[in-house]
């Protein structure tokens, strides 16, 4: 019996930005936007879904005068990724 | 959601794999520069205090090196102001550490040094500087760095005993250039 995958990470934008944060302290919108080659609205989009699912931890700040979206992964975030990369190995066994 | 064949895995696999490889190397990559110039500031800095000492036989001129962090702070700063989006990772965090823990270090040493307790401070900064490099290639996986900052250090040791005067500052000179080829190294391992 093969283990379920969360759906949550089972989305190619949504995998990628978590890819991504759990091997950083955190990210801004840029950085990620200029990593996953996404348009800033689907990037959005797929952020808000993270942070609801309490996956991420976005912060809204200033840098300079210029607005600034920071991204964090949360410790649920980590077990959920690490829990869906070995059921990928399961599944690939 | 389950996966309905192999290949979705796979996909999946690769989409993680690929990601956390682009970020890591372009956040490694991105850290060369700064190698580069801390090496490059270090040796021109030391010839500059090695020439002003040889040519006026007065060791004073050593007082430039406080000069070293005003300059090389403010330069690395314009340089990072260009990627203000990059973000810290579990290599670049500790090896910013690392050398920022050897310039405190040094600075510290070398002024209780100068104006309490004489000591043989280019042997210390040597010692310290082959370390802060052996631990970066530690860090880095790179073997040439790791070798590098060990034979730095104990050359470097061994000929500052044996070196008198402003000679000995051309030890900071090699270490600025080794500095340098760090920063390439780092610059081609992840390109």
């Amino acid at each position: 019996m093969f283990p379920k995958l969360d759906p949550l990470l089972h989305s190619e934008l949504r995998l990628a930005l978590m890819s991504i944060l759990a091997g950083v302290e955190s990210a801004d919108f840029t950085y990620l936007k200029a990593q996953t080659g996404a348009t800033a609205g689907n990037l959005s989009v797929q952020i808000d879904k993270l942070s609801a699912a309490r996956y991420i931890i976005v912060e809204k700040g200033f840098k300079g005068k210029m607005p600034c979206t920071t991204c964090r992964i949360t410790q649920t975030g980590l077990e959920a990724f690490e829990n869906y990369v070995k059921a990928l190995q399961e599944y690939l066994r | 959601m389950e996966l309905n064949n192999e290949m979705t895995a796979q996909q999946s696999l690769r989409i993680i794999t690929e990601t956390m490889n682009n970020n890591r190397r372009d956040i490694l990559r991105n850290s060369a520069k700064y190698y580069i110039l801390w090496g490059a500031l270090l040796t021109a800095m030391s010839l500059t205090v090695f020439l002003l000492w040889h040519f006026t036989g007065k060791p004073v001129w050593n007082m430039l090196w406080f000069a070293m962090p005003a300059i090389g702070y403010p330069l690395a700063f314009l340089l990072g102001k260009k990627d203000e989006a990059i973000p810290n990772n579990l290599i670049g965090k500790p090896t910013g550490h690392v050398w920022g823990l050897f310039g405190a270090l040094s600075i510290t040493l070398s002024a209780i040094a100068i104006f309490l307790v004489p000591m043989p401070i280019t042997l210390i900064i040597v010692i310290l500087f082959g370390c802060a490099e052996s631990v970066t290639g530690l860090l880095l996986k790179n073997w040439a760095v790791i070798i590098g900052g060990f034979i730095l250090a104990v050359g470097g040791a061994v000929a500052a005993m044996l070196l008198k005067g402003a000679e000995q500052i051309l030890l900071f000179t090699l270490a600025g250039i080794v500095l340098m080829v760090t920063g390439v190294i780092v610059k081609s391992q992840y390109k």
